[in-house]
């Protein structure tokens, strides 16, 4: 029987998002090693996915990518993609063992160069989940230019086996057998960071559950905005019309009972804002507005921010929206109470709507791990004022949106709390040296 | 690059390999330089992108892992200085001479070393508040020794003022003495109180501070150390004796001096003019002591049947609406506490005292963190009204004299359509904001960046968010923006993390781009260090001028001084200049 591989670590970090890159590069500057646990295919979260970010408008792939560059780079840190991790338990001498599964990607990734012969071979067309469905990808492909590792993927759902991208493989890289591998994670101390899936925009039959073409979610509108986006210009999905009146719908999947988020996701004001500065500059001549129950510019400069957008003629309409509807020509008809008039119920046509989704936890700890969780399904921390990392497993820490919504900035520094309290806790053990 | 600018490139001379990339920083951008370094085909690397700010870092990371020094490379900036500014063909007319202009001072560089100064095992906590105590007890736990400066003769700072805290509902003493107490004991922690920092000098690793010791003032006399004072602080137990000053040296400097509430205007809302107007932390302050249940809160001696609080006293001012203080100072950002805190208060009161109504005025309720939403649900619940004003008609309030309530205050709210509603209510409370606590001596004597809302200004919100412009000088909570307890002690703990991987090795590396003496040029004469404005960057001996490295800025004002040309700051000099300019001229 072949024994598994065990592999020992100071720090594991469960989640290679911006919050797990900058608590591995914290750790690590710290000169202790870390491994870091992707589940996806690439490093770099939901952060390398957006077009730009509040509040400098600086572009996403700007920020992401040395981050990223550097957590790969860094001869203290490791990181493993296409991971599960199936359990996490204490061991005897203190520390914490991970059992993890890698999911076969059908390539070697020490044969892959990158150089997308395959992809350029596959015959077969599946709609690209990373550009929002818009456009196609194949079906063996690199995720995206700036994905790391640079390595292709095969996806074995949508595999046809024709064999041509084994056929134009200069390194033979490609391997239609290849099995999921079982390895084992030793580590002293462990920061989950395992992130957010946006509020699922297919829950609110009021909102048509997905069925109405030009209603998208903003992170779609990201994908619309980014500089290498599916169209590289901004037009409605469904007859691929500039969209000349877009409309933001506010608290779509937050503060909401009826979809099981009382909680505000702290993000959606002020990336739609964001989103309508942004289209603002892409198509001048567009009426743009948000339809919001409060406006929540709480962050360093952020309130600004929103005055500028309101200075730029973005309009601010309070009132929950009701009901989206099919309206003629394709368009969308919303209906709300006209709260800042008269009360009316009125509807309004726009062209194109864009649901500001939520945040819910990407991961549930139930069955991997004794976390406790909240009533908000976010992991729980055990001393939010004083120590807000620390979890009530001893030697876990948390970081970023796995302990609750928030926006980048409030994430890269819970990333850097929760680095300091490994590493104090690694002091614990007596005598124990850096790795 | 255009095809058109890409050829323009490849034809100067000396140029062998040219690459166009949508994201030369992300890794597959990096490989591409790397595999050109490893194969011998370059010897100088030149990067046309955005501003080096951003990525200078990144790329001399990429080459250094190819083997090569990371110093032979050189940066244009065709972003801000060109996509930004310019359009069409003079844009990239002006991006090609830039470039050209890069090349020419890459033909001149010269390998560098980083310049490397020890750094002291030591950090400085300016302000003993939960931030400043909290990233003292990290550092420690780290190894680190601390000293933690604060002003007053407590410490705990403003929670310390406070007496139930959302989203948790503890109380602030608890959270004050958790931090004051293992502060207080902890062997590399010296907490210093009524102390000020009196003189700052030197660099990153290697600050020399002077600390001056205030005579313990009135309001502590005969309280014992050790002893929490409601709505006060912990009074911690000195270190320090009779010294009336000590002057001592650390390693980096964590900023934790924290704000203070905005103080509203003389007739803001009625303040000032009407007893019955008070700020919340007021409010807080008087009501501490009065029994925790009852038909109805007492507030004065007076029974309270309906009172109102009033949102964004001193927060969200919007130029043209609101009046700005004499200084010119208008504050426009939100100060992201007050709806939690004021919702919190609310709900307890409704809870505690069912005959007081409470009336909530607001502009948008930002009940934003975990457990916060919560507040807004239950005093809904809990039947607090509530009524929503624009920035531009806020409610008014005026007297009711003889009236069975003092005060009335009307607005026309915006959740009934902007119907005039007036409600005659026993007292207001304004949920004042929170503005930077002034600390121009600071500011001053260690160059202190502030931003337009005059808080510390961080080096990039995502990049570096705790850092500022000056190498070794740390944030940590209020000082930078306004947080609640909770972000206050991440901010600390992210900085304190900064400062461990700082000390950590025991030095610190710092850009080669300072001054250079040829010895054989230099004849001595001193008006290198008689310009330059860095005391102890210049020494004359007897063998010519020697320059420190460490304090060295590289400001380059000795250059243009010295009558031998024998001054020169490595990576810039005249030569690389003159080298641009021709290349700029000739493009």
């Amino acid at each position: 029987m072949e024994t598994q591989r065990t592999l020992e670590y100071d720090a594991m970090v469960v989640g290679g998002g911006i919050a797990g890159l900058q608590a591995a590069l914290d750790l690590a500057d710290q000169d202790f090693s870390v491994a870091v646990i992707e589940k996806d295919t690439t490093i770099g979260g939901k952060m390398i996915r957006l077009s730009k970010v509040f509040p400098t408008l600086d572009c996403a792939s700007c920020i992401t990518t040395p981050k990223m560059a550097a957590a790969a780079h860094h001869e203290k840190i490791a990181i493993f993609t296409d991971c599960d991790l199936t359990s996490l338990d204490r061991q005897a001498d203190g520390g914490l063992a991970a059992s993890i599964t890698r999911r076969p990607r059908y390539v070697d990734p020490n044969k892959c160069i990158g150089c997308r012969q395959c992809e350029y071979a596959c015959p077969v067309f599946v709609p690209d989940e990373e550009q929002g469905g818009f456009t196609l990808r194949k079906a063996v492909h690199i995720p995206f230019s700036n994905a790391i590792p640079q390595i292709a993927t095969l996806d074995v759902e949508n595999c046809s086996l024709c064999g041509k991208c084994a056929k134009v493989c200069p390194t033979d890289a490609i391997v239609y057998d290849q099995q999921a591998e079982d390895f084992a994670i030793v580590a002293k101390t462990a920061v989950v960071a395992t992130g957010f899936n946006p509020t699922p925009a297919d829950q609110k039959a009021a909102y048509g559950q997905g069925r109405l073409r030009n209603v998208i979610t903003a992170m779609q509108m990201e994908r619309l905005l980014a500089p290498h986006g599916p169209y590289m210009r901004l037009i409605r999905p469904s007859d691929g019309k500039e969209p000349e009146s877009i409309a933001y719908v506010q608290c779509a999947g937050s503060r909401d009972q009826s979809l099981g988020v009382s909680y505000c996701s702290r993000v959606c004001c002020m990336y739609a804002i964001k989103q309508a500065m942004l289209i603002s500059g892409a198509l001048p001549l567009a009426d743009i507005t948000i339809y919001y129950m409060d406006i929540r510019a709480f962050g360093k400069g952020y309130e600004q921010f929103f005055q500028n957008a309101k200075a730029m003629g973005i309009e601010f309409v309070k009132g929950k929206i009701a009901k989206i509807s099919q309206a003629a020509d394709q368009n969308l008809e919303l209906r709300y109470e006209a709260q800042e008039e008269d009360g009316r119920l009125v509807t309004r046509e726009h062209d194109l709507v864009v649901l500001s989704v939520g945040m819910v936890p990407q991961w549930n700890p139930a069955g991997v791990c004794h976390l406790p969780t909240s009533d908000d399904h976010f992991i729980q921390c055990s001393m939010p004022q004083i120590q807000p990392t620390v979890t009530p497993m001893d030697g876990v820490f948390v970081a970023g949106v796995a302990a609750g919504p928030k926006d980048i900035v409030d994430t890269i520094a819970e990333a850097g709390a929760a680095a300091i309290e490994a590493s104090n806790y690694l002091k614990r053990f007596t005598g124990y040296q850096a790795a | 690059m255009t095809s058109e600018k890409e050829k323009k490139v490849k034809e100067i001379n000396g140029v062998t390999v040219t690459h166009t990339n949508t994201f030369m920083c992300s890794d597959p951008g990096q490989e591409l330089i790397q595999r050109d370094i490893k194969s011998g085909k370059i010897n100088r690397v030149v990067v046309a992108s955005c501003a080096p700010s951003l990525h200078e870092i990144t790329f001399r990371g990429a080459i250094k892992r190819a083997r090569m020094n990371p110093f032979l490379y050189e940066h244009a900036n065709i972003r801000e200085q060109v996509s930004w500014v310019h359009h069409g063909e003079k844009a990239t007319d002006k991006a090609t001479a830039l470039v050209a202009a890069a090349i020419a001072k890459a033909r001149e560089l010269e390998p560098l070393e980083p310049v490397r100064v020890e750094a002291h095992s030591h950090a400085t906590v300016i302000g003993g508040g939960v931030a400043g105590m909290r990233a003292a007890l990290d550092l420690s736990r780290r190894g680190i020794r601390v000293i933690l400066v604060e002003k007053t003769p407590f410490l705990g700072g403003r929670t310390a003022q406070l007496t139930t805290l959302y989203p948790t509902g503890a109380s602030a003493e608890s959270v004050v003495r958790t931090l004051a107490e293992a502060a207080d004991k902890d062997d590399r922690i010296t907490v210093l109180t009524c102390t000020e920092v009196a003189g700052f000098e030197g660099y990153v690793g290697n600050f020399t501070l002077t600390l001056k010791v205030n005579p313990a003032p009135a309001s502590a006399d005969g309280i014992a150390a050790g002893t929490y004072v409601p709505l006060t602080g912990y009074r911690a137990h000195g270190a320090l004796g009779e010294q009336p000053e000590i002057t001592f040296q650390s390693g980096a400097v964590i900023m934790a001096t924290g704000f203070r509430p905005y103080a509203p205007a003389h007739g803001e809302y009625g303040f000032a003019q009407h007893p019955e107007v008070m700020t919340l932390p007021e409010f807080l302050k008087e009501t501490a002591s009065t029994p925790s249940k009852g038909k109805a809160l007492t507030v004065m001696g007076r029974m309270i049947r309906r009172m109102a609080f009033i949102h964004c006293v001193g927060s969200r001012q919007i130029p043209g609406i609101h009046e700005s203080k004499a200084d010119g100072s208008l504050n426009e950002y939100c100060s992201r506490t007050c709806c939690s805190a004021v919702l919190r208060t609310a709900l307890e009161i409704r809870q505690r005292y069912p005959q007081t109504h409470v009336l909530d005025y607001y502009r948008d309720i930002r009940t934003y963190g975990r457990g916060q939403e919560v507040y807004y649900e239950k005093a809904s619940e809990n039947n607090v009204l509530f009524f929503r004003f624009e920035p531009d008609d806020p409610p008014v309030i005026s007297s009711n004299a003889g009236g069975p309530h003092p005060l009335r205050i009307r607005v026309n709210d915006t959740l009934t359509f902007g119907e005039a509603l007036s409600a005659d209510v026993d007292l207001v409370v304004l949920a004042v904001g929170m503005e930077a606590q002034p600390i121009p001596s600071l500011v001053e004597i260690m160059k202190l960046p502030t931003g337009m809302d005059r808080f510390l200004q961080e080096v990039h919100p995502k990049l570096r968010p705790v850092e500022v412009a000056n190498n070794g000088i740390l944030l940590a909570g209020t000082c930078q923006a306004p947080m609640d307890i909770g972000e206050a002690c991440t901010a600390a703990q992210a900085s304190a993390a900064k400062a461990a991987a700082l000390l950590g090795k025991g030095f610190v590396e710092l850009d080669p781009y300072v001054a250079g003496v040829d010895p054989d040029r230099c004849s001595g004469q001193g008006r290198c260090k008689a310009v330059c404005p860095v005391e102890g960057a210049v020494k004359i001996t007897d063998k010519g001028a020697r320059i420190n490295p460490a304090l060295c800025t590289g400001c380059g004002i000795c250059v243009s001084e010295c009558p031998e040309e024998a001054i020169a700051i490595k990576g810039w000099t005249l030569k690389q200049y003159e080298k641009m300019v021709d290349a700029i001229v000739a493009a």
